[in-house]
């Protein structure tokens, strides 16, 4: 036998030596002596590799490339056990860390906006749509604002004591606010024409306590100001309304009415949101919502204001967030909304 | 307003259901509130005989009763009641017939059978009457309905009338309003009255106060016989909601009830000298009215006097000596116009409400007292016989007169936003009784007496409108300007959605207080919030005062919410506050107030219970203030209640104070029955919402890496971290960008009365990256400087 001869046969021998070994190793850690063993510096293959270089030229260059190819065919065996070893390992330190993801997760205690304020705000969203501001006043007021200024005639019910908070030492000039309108008077009283606001706020009656009724509760009035509002606009601006705050596709109507700071006067109507017209408890059968008074700007206010009644004309409305909220909620009592119940706010209050 | 469609029917051709004319009514400003059917539930009672009538054999009090419905045969019933007698017509309940709250059936009374019931009018719902049997007029056919009889077959509207439209408060007004609606013609009803010239009226009127007062007219009646009035009466009385007392006293209400106009009679013979003075009351006078109540008057009163005492509050109600009784043969009958606001004054003074005042005050029509007079007399002598003298006394000094208005019919679109020809706005006009004509400038209107409420083109513009009806209207919307909020208006905003997302409920409490609260407080009687301004006239002591704190409310809602299952509560409130200013008009401030106690975390099964303690509130607090963008606020140890003497703070912000922080006195929670240690804070709003940035151009992030050393140092307890902490960055500066504190430690190697405390310096330059030994170089400085300034040791 030469010596090539022989040296081809160490090549093959160690080739195939060495993918048995390769094979039967079990393990990473089997896999790594292997390595050592078929393709460390005393393995036969290396040691194989070392005697080429005592044969001639030729011959070495046809044994070198068996040598790559047995170093290569070793080499990709190892390799891709070694992968298939290390893909296990990994797959079962997943395995020991796998949580049950449906446990709950942190404890992180949410408050809530009030049903109110949420009320006042999606209202006054309307409006700011609309190109309103948002005014405010004092809460005791002068009852010249209060009564004077808005056309209240000298007998009229908020004027006397039974209805109305006065405060010591305040005596008939001054008391507390039973609407939100003489923010109307005042903003007016402040700038020129035009004038679009609405004035959310709280306001005080005296009031027997029940389930409709709280001697403090909250209104938001409207007020626009400008040369040539019209009914039709008040009608238009209250019906985009209505529909953002009960929902579209609902009729609303107006019902001619009686304030002593509007002419003309009318009550707006929705239809029942729950029945859409055909009666229930929540309309009381009669298939429409009362909802708020409005009218034109009685020309008694542009005039106390000093605004022109020919030139200038606008519309007011009123109503009571209360209300609004509890129809929006399903609330029977508005006393719940003043108890601060945690188990009431976190149902309907706002969490954003 | 009740409104028997029925009486309607005479008044005006009503050609619609009851359903429909509540809609039409409703749509034109004269609400229709519910439709009653008084007749619905009453089912086989009718009209019976009484034949006979024989003692219960076994009982004292009951009676059996013979009656005949048609000509055969008779039926016997038990019966309670003794005040009818044999030929009598009386309601008679059918066995099988329904009342509204029962259904007659045969049984045995006390041993004896009774086939069906006699009803009362309480029974029938015509009257309140529960004493003795409804007793029928003799003409009511035999078994006819009593439903028919009675005109229950009726619907009833009820109205509610706007305080401007007292006409719509008599059926006249109502009727008026219907027939414009349904283009239909109004009949007023004659009044036939035959007046006795000879018989001499001396009734004098004198008016005092003609203001008030502008027009008395009076009648005297005499031969009357005092009794009950026709029972249709009785039942149109009864379903218009009120009591039948007297054939002279339910002529005056029907009257008021048909025109609007209230009536008062007085028995004549109690009348001195037959003189009526209208005059005010008179200092210190008392008088009592006819519901038996005693009253003090007041010098503003309207009083109906005689020369010697007064007689009735003008408008408002007669008193108890002068009313008619069943001795009344004599009678001056009363139809006076009283100011509408001396009326209601009256009334509201008095606590008195009545059908009269309710009128006077919405304002009547002057013109209709000798109709209205009239009508009454002629009802009176119908069922009480006697005589009315022709003669009448008078006394109306001036007369009343309406104005003539003009209204331009372009003014009316302009207000509308629709066009309505002239020619129709002159056909809505007159629809409702005006007397309205065109001409060069516009529609003439003359306004008649009955519509007081008319004074001015804008009250024309809207009777056009509302009875075209706005639902032809158009919708439009105008142009509007730039709307939005303002910046505080937003901090706001962003002040309640901070609180509610980091765990805090919006409260809404009420604005009164009381003292009992501040006590309960342990507020002092020298203390700011006890200077507040106090209610006149509160509705109870709970709201004696407008509040100068909102902690009472949170304190009382946590109360509700531990005595309901809850285990934690943490609240906040934006609201007013308010104190004497001592000008005419209070000071008002709106204050942010929260309140904190019990758990804020539960256990869960990662995370333990984690209790509201001082530092979580703070944290809450710090964590708004950060959100805003405001400063961070700055604490500083203060004493007093309601907080805990040592665990309490004035907050600031920059150099202004906003309020005070810290745990609740224990005293305080367990008196508003909240758990002890809970935390409270109160602050002013304005000086946060002053503090809020301006928007500035965002500041370049570092180019060079920060050098984070620790430095820990230990100091006196008396040493407060923000004293420290203000002094690391001072000395500091300008290479320590941030301090974090991050150990709090006293115990093993920490002398006694010292603590030990450790900060997270970030160091940084901006233009090159440090070397940690530059680094060390700042710490020293700021060690050496601690130890200089604070006694502070460095910890090794």
């Amino acid at each position: 036998m030469t010596d090539s001869a022989e040296l081809r046969k160490r090549f093959e021998t160690a080739r195939d030596e060495g993918l048995k070994i390769i094979g039967s190793a079990d393990d990473l850690d089997a896999l790594e002596e292997a390595r050592v063993k078929i393709m460390g510096r005393k393995a036969p293959l290396s040691q194989a590799r070392a005697s080429l270089g005592k044969l001639p030229e030729e011959e070495r260059r046809a044994l070198g490339r068996l040598a790559n190819e047995v170093y290569n065919a070793l080499e990709s065996a190892f390799e891709s056990k070694r992968e298939r070893f290390a893909g296990a390992a990994t797959e079962q330190r997943w395995e020991t860390e796998r949580i049950d993801v449906t446990l709950p997760g942190l404890n992180l205690p949410a408050g809530a906006i009030h049903p109110l304020t949420k009320t006042i705000w999606q209202i006054v969203d309307v409006f700011i749509g609309l190109g309103y501001r948002v005014a405010d006043g004092p809460e005791v007021e002068e009852t010249r604002y209060l009564f004077d200024a808005l056309n209240m005639p000298q007998h009229h019910p908020a004027r006397s004591p039974l209805d109305t908070f006065f405060i010591e030492g305040g005596g008939d000039e001054v008391v507390v606010r039973t609407e939100t309108s003489a923010v109307q008077i005042r903003t007016m009283e402040s700038q020129d024409p035009p004038v679009y606001v609405v004035i959310p706020g709280r306001v005080y009656r005296r009031d027997a306590e029940d389930a409709t009724h709280t001697s403090g509760f909250t209104q938001i009035e409207g007020l626009a100001v400008d040369e040539g509002i019209t009914m039709a606009d008040l009608k238009g601006t209250l019906e985009v309304f209505a529909q953002e705050i009960f929902g579209k596709g609902l009729e609303v109507r107006f019902r001619p009415s009686f304030f002593p700071f509007t002419e003309p006067s009318a009550e707006m109507d929705v239809q029942c949101f729950v029945c859409r017209g055909s009666g229930c408890r929540v309309c009381k059968g009669e298939g429409w919502i009362e909802v708020l008074g409005c009218g034109l700007v009685d020309p008694f206010l542009l005039e106390w204001v000093n605004y022109d009644p020919e030139r200038y004309s606008g519309f007011a409305f009123g109503m009571g967030v209360e209300r609004i909220a509890a129809l929006a909620n399903g609330v029977t009592d508005i006393r719940q909304f003043f108890t601060n119940d945690l188990r009431f706010l976190s149902q309907i209050g706002s969490r954003s | 307003m009740r409104v028997s469609l029925k009486w309607l029917k005479e008044l005006v051709d009503v050609d619609v259901s009851a359903e429909r004319l509540a809609h039409l009514l409703s749509m034109s400003g004269t609400k229709v509130e519910q439709i009653l059917r008084p007749a619905r539930g009453i089912e086989d009672v009718v009209v019976a005989e009484v034949l006979d009538i024989s003692p219960h054999p076994n009982a004292d009090n009951l009676t059996l009763v013979d009656v005949k419905v048609n000509g055969e045969g008779s039926q016997r019933v038990v019966c309670g009641a003794r005040n009818f007698s044999i030929g009598d017509r009386v309601p008679l309940a059918l066995v099988g017939a329904r009342l509204p709250e029962m259904v007659i059936t045969e049984r045995k009374i006390r041993g004896e059978v009774s086939r069906g019931m006699l009803c009362s009018g309480a029974e029938l719902g015509v009257s309140k009457d529960h004493s003795g049997i409804l007793v029928l007029p003799q003409e009511a056919p035999l078994g006819e309905a009593v439903t028919s009889v009675l005109g229950l077959e009726d619907a009833i509207l009820e109205l509610e009338i706007t305080p401007n439209r007292g006409d719509c408060a008599g059926m006249i007004g109502v009727a008026r309003e219907v027939a414009a609606l349904l283009n239909s013609e109004l009949r007023i009803p004659e009044v036939v009255l035959e007046s006795s010239e000879d018989l001499a009226s001396d009734v004098s009127v004198v008016i005092e106060d003609a203001e008030a007062c502008p027009r008395y007219y009076a009648r005297y009646l005499d031969g009357l016989s005092v009794g009950p009035s026709p029972i249709w009466m009785q039942a149109r009385l009864v379903a218009a909601g009120l009591r039948p007392i007297s054939n002279i006293v339910d002529a005056t209400n029907y009257v008021l009830l048909e025109t609007g106009h209230p009536l008062h009679a007085f028995d004549a013979s109690k009348i001195a000298e037959h003189k009526i003075v209208v005059r005010r009351a008179r200092r210190g006078e008392r008088f009592t009215t006819l519901d038996g109540t005693a009253r003090d008057l007041h010098p503003d009163d309207l009083l109906i006097a005689d020369p010697g005492k007064p007689v009735a509050i003008a408008g408002v109600m007669g008193g108890a000596d002068s009313e008619v009784s069943g001795d009344t043969t004599t009678v001056i009958l009363e139809a006076a116009y009283f100011d509408p606001g001396v009326t209601a004054l009256s009334a509201r003074r008095h606590l008195l409400r009545t059908e009269a005042s309710a009128r006077f005050e919405r304002g009547t029509d002057p013109e209709v007292l000798p109709y209205a007079a009239a009508r009454a007399c002629s009802f009176m002598l119908e069922s009480a016989g006697g005589r009315v003298a022709a003669e009448v006394a008078d006394a109306y000094p001036v007369e009343i007169r309406r104005p003539t208005i003009l209204l331009r019919p372009a003014r009316t679109d302009a207000l509308l936003g629709i066009e309505t020809p002239p020619e129709k706005q002159v056909e809505y006009l007159r629809s409702i009784g005006l007397d309205a004509n065109s001409n060069d400038e516009g529609i003439v209107v003359e306004v008649p007496s009955f519509r007081p409420d008319l004074t001015r083109e804008v009250d024309l513009v809207e009777e056009v409108g509302r009875l075209a009806g706005y639902d032809r209207l158009p919708s439009t919307l105008p142009s509007g300007r730039l709307g939005g909020l303002d910046p505080a208006q937003r901090a706001d905003r962003a002040l309640r959605r901070s609180f509610a997302i980091l765990g805090v409920h919006e409260a809404w409490t009420s604005s009164f207080m009381s003292g009992r609260d501040l006590d309960l407080l342990g507020l002092g009687p020298g203390h700011p919030n006890r200077r507040a301004i106090a209610v006149a006239n509160p509705m109870s002591e709970e709201e004696a005062f407008l509040r100068t704190t909102l902690l009472p409310g949170l304190l009382k809602s946590a109360a509700h919410n531990f005595a309901h299952e809850g285990d934690g509560v943490a609240l906040f409130e934006i609201a007013r506050v308010y104190e004497p200013s001592g000008e005419l008009m209070p000071r008002e401030a709106d204050i942010l107030a929260a309140l904190f106690a019990g758990l804020w975390v539960r256990k869960g099964w990662v995370e333990p219970e984690v209790r509201w303690d001082f530092f979580s509130a703070k944290g809450v607090l710090e964590a708004v203030f950060e959100r805003l963008g405001v400063p961070a606020p700055t604490f500083a140890e203060a004493r007093g209640l309601p907080f805990h003497p040592t665990r309490a703070a004035t907050v600031a912000l920059g150099d202004t104070t906003l309020g005070a922080f810290g745990e609740l006195h224990p005293d305080v929670c367990n008196r508003f029955d909240v758990p002890e240690g809970a935390v409270a804070f109160e602050l002013a709003i304005a000086p946060i919402l002053a503090a809020l940035p301006e928007t500035a151009p965002a500041s370049e992030l570092p180019r060079f890496p920060a050098v984070y050393i620790d430095l820990a140092v230990i100091v006196d307890e008396g040493v407060a971290a923000s004293k420290l902490l203000a002094a690391v960055r001072e000395l500091g500066a300008p290479e320590v960008r941030s301090v974090r504190l991050f150990d709090l430690y006293r115990g093993d190697q920490i002398p006694e009365g010292k603590k030990s405390l450790a900060f997270a310096l970030e160091i940084r330059d901006p233009d090159r990256t440090l070397k940690e030994q530059e680094a060390l170089v700042v710490r020293d400085r700021i060690a050496r400087g601690l130890e200089r300034d604070l006694n502070a040791q460095l910890r090794a």
